[in-house]
């Protein structure tokens, strides 16, 4: 071992200090924690049934486990499951949308259809199971008016709408606006903004516009499962101005996704409580727009605006389109400053980012989501590149022509003009500052031991689930996330924050990288809107206006929140599982 | 040693105990410069979406250096500037980072997975390949990433 080596590793023992006590997990002989999956209503089987050993662990007991199913976790290439593991079930039960239903009687799910609104128009938006299939499996999904995504909800700017809502579906609901600011008792959020809609119930959302640009809907209960199993959509706010963007020839909505199965086998939720706690749900087959491959034709030469939303639960993509060239425009609540080339679109849970590709020669362009993933059992970097679609770029020459003002990085005058008023506070001390952490009791021994050896490194960014078996085991039982007040110690919804309405908040967010688990956060303000100012201490040089910016391991991030609009409104992370792990709090504006 | 170099001494132990994060590499003196000190900062170069990587995936970083007690370059021979590079593992490739002086140094960019930092003494600021005595060395945090081949946890399974 290097001498450079040895002393990081005393240096990393030194500052994590001693292992965490775990206690053992809560064991009732004779009571499985996890009954036997197979025999769950409504869930299917796995056909790929082989049996498995009790244990590779000489003398292990195969506590908490009575499954008839062998492991369903698909491991990463060359990545082992660690033996103490094997055997070890969550301690939940399994929950599969349509418990005892008739796979063959559910509608198949359609696609995406874009619904054209204008203020004061009335949308039905209903809730329901459908059956999807994948790459040849069909599965008992939920999807909105039986379509994945759900409908394009397409209004002019200002327009303010009204959605009934109904839910059909099997579990409470509600839906969350994401990114508008609207009025907050719309929000969609149980317990804080409104109760659950119960399966059979409605409720009626009123929904204001008042920013141009692409959004997202999804329920704001167990996202885990509802949003991961096709509850999403998007809106597309249209602004007045007609040179808003630049001209296209084409446009199109990307809503990229993840599904974890196990060849013809979901792999089940957790029913009480969510597991894949610590990483969240990372599925290992990428969709676009709820299907495993996209397609396009188009012309040679053509420019395509690609609205870009992520709804995975855990999985931040990066993107890239064939080395067709690549120009950024616009996220989540606004344009940028300045347009800027890029090589590839990163993009974290929940953001959404608006690009402009232009394919300028004939051939085919394949879209693909490209990682270095990590193997944590050699310790190395491995290169992970995922076929997301294909574009196919005919011969002939798309008219008109835009590529002039595809090569054209357009300055956006007007946001910095908006964005103006907010410099003086840059520079200024944070109003708030929360650190992003985590506890963890009870957790399975090798899951503790491991994650005690495997810590001399932590990526900024986990690309992948290196570790599903741990992983899967994790519940929120086990695993709470933290957003910890720095000034008061209060965690999660213990911080009571209020700030004036019309104030400009200065939010300083750091993910400790000391943490039992660390791992990136996009982090998410409901209804209000905010800039990323520095990273790292490092000014922001294009600014845009944010509702969810990722948060690396290690990282201190300055926010500056426009805390115009009235309500109390969660801050939350938008990785599904964390959120239901506890990672979340309120501002109150008044 | 005098009193500031006890104070930059100390302050080099309080950030290599407050290392730890993915973005720090302490750097560590070699015999032709005993008192040299340094240490440098991986910040995400500037992108739209707030984490810089390639299009294949791998992080792109500015590297930031501060470095203090670095010889004059002659003293070491023929030399007249410190050059840091980022290097691959296996010694193969030396990307050219830039210049380093006593100071706050911000040199150049890195694209690699894992890599050694390694500040030479060489005849110009422009080398066309590292030929000089190393001063100043670290490897990247991502190269503290092990192989638990033969960890207990995974014994018995075959690599």
């Amino acid at each position: 071992m290097s001498r450079t080596l040895c002393i990081a590793l005393c240096v990393l023992a030194t500052a994590r200090g001693a292992p965490a006590q775990v206690k053992p997990i809560p064991k009732k002989p004779g009571t499985p924690a996890m009954p036997g999956m197979g025999a769950m209503p409504g869930m299917q089987a796995d056909s790929s049934k082989t049996k498995r050993p009790p244990s590779a662990r000489p003398g292990a007991t195969r506590d908490t486990m009575t499954m008839d199913m062998p492991m369903p976790v698909p491991m990463p290439k060359g990545m082992p499951m660690i033996p103490g593991l094997v055997g070890l079930l969550p301690p939940v039960a399994p929950f599969l949308p349509g418990a005892g239903m008739d796979l063959a009687r559910l509608p198949a799910a359609k696609p995406s259809q874009v619904a054209r609104l204008a203020d004061g128009d009335t949308l039905d938006l209903t809730a329901v199971l459908v059956r999807r299939t994948i790459k040849g499996h069909s599965f008992a999904m939920y999807g909105f008016n039986g379509q994945v995504p759900g409908p394009l909800i397409r209004v002019p700017q200002s327009a303010t709408i009204t959605v009934r809502f109904h839910n059909r579906i099997d579990l409470p609901s509600t839906v969350h606006w994401h990114g508008v600011r609207l009025d907050n008792r719309f929000d969609g959020v149980p317990g804080l903004t409104q109760d659950s809609v119960m399966p059979g119930q409605s409720y009626t959302y009123t929904v204001h516009f008042p920013d141009a640009g692409i959004y997202w809907y999804h329920p704001h209960v167990r996202e885990d499962i509802e949003q991961a199993m096709g509850l999403f959509g998007n809106m597309r706010v249209d602004s007045p101005e007609r040179d808003y963007y630049s001209p296209v020839n084409r446009e199109e909505t990307l809503l990229l996704d993840d599904i974890l199965v196990n060849g013809d086998t979901l792999i089940p939720f957790g029913k009480e409580a969510p597991n894949y706690a610590l990483m969240g749900r990372v599925g290992n087959v990428l969709l676009v727009n709820g299907e495993p491959r996209y397609a396009l034709r188009v012309k040679k030469g053509e420019v395509v605006r690609y609205f870009i939303t992520n709804v995975s639960s855990s999985r931040t993509f990066n993107v890239s389109f064939g080395g067709a060239p690549i120009k950024v425009v616009a996220s989540d609540v606004s344009r940028f400053e300045r347009e800027e080339r890029v090589s590839s679109v990163v993009i974290a849970p929940a953001e959404r980012y608006v690009v402009e590709v232009r394919f300028d020669r004939a051939g085919r362009f394949t879209v693909v989501n490209a990682i270095q993933a990590i193997n944590h059992y050699a310790g190395e970097f491995l290169p992970d590149v995922d076929t997301l679609g294909i574009v196919t770029v005919d011969a002939n020459r798309a008219t008109p022509d835009f590529a002039t003002p595809f090569s054209t990085l357009r300055a956006n005058a007007d946001v910095s003009r908006d964005i103006e008023r907010f410099r003086p506070f840059f520079d200024r001390a944070p109003d708030k500052t929360l650190t992003l952490t985590v506890a963890t009791n009870a957790l399975p021994l090798a899951t503790v031991q491991f994650m005690n050896v495997d810590t001399a490194y932590f990526a900024p960014v986990e690309w992948v689930d290196g570790m599903p078996d741990m992983n899967w085991l994790s519940t929120s039982k086990q695993v709470r996330w933290i957003l910890r007040d720095d000034s008061t110690g209060k965690e999660n919804m213990d911080i009571d924050w209020t700030v004036a309405r019309g104030s400009v908040v200065k939010l300083r967010l750091f993910n400790d990288p000391k943490s039992f688990h660390p791992m990136q956060h996009p982090i998410h303000l409901h209804g209000q809107r905010m800039l990323v100012v520095t990273r790292d201490g490092v000014p922001t040089k294009n600014l845009v206006w944010k509702d969810t910016a990722i948060i690396p391991v290690g990282s201190t991030v300055d926010l500056i929140i426009d805390a115009s609009n009235p309500g109390s409104w969660m801050l939350h992370c938008h990785i599904a599982e964390h959120l239901g792990s506890g990672m979340m709090t309120v501002l109150h504006v008044r | 040693m005098n009193h500031s170099a006890w104070i930059g001494r100390g302050l080099l132990v309080a950030f290599v105990v407050a290392a730890g994060g993915p973005f720090d590499i302490p750097l560590f003196n070699t015999p032709k410069a005993p008192d040299a000190k340094g240490q440098a900062r991986l910040v995400f170069a500037p992108s739209p979406f707030g984490i810089a990587v390639t299009a294949d995936g791998r992080a792109s970083y500015d590297i930031q250096i501060e470095a203090s007690a670095l010889p004059a370059p002659s003293s070491l021979g023929a030399y007249s500037a410190y050059v840091a590079w980022a290097v691959t593992t296996d010694l193969k490739t030396w990307n050219q980072l830039g210049t380093v002086t006593n100071g706050h140094n911000v040199v150049g960019h890195a694209e690699l997975n894992k890599f050694l930092l390694v500040i030479t003494a060489e005849s110009s600021a422009t080398p066309k390949v590292h030929v000089g005595p190393t001063v100043l060395h670290g490897t990247s945090p991502s190269g503290w990433l092990q192989s638990f081949l033969s960890h207990p946890l995974f014994r018995g399974i075959p690599p």
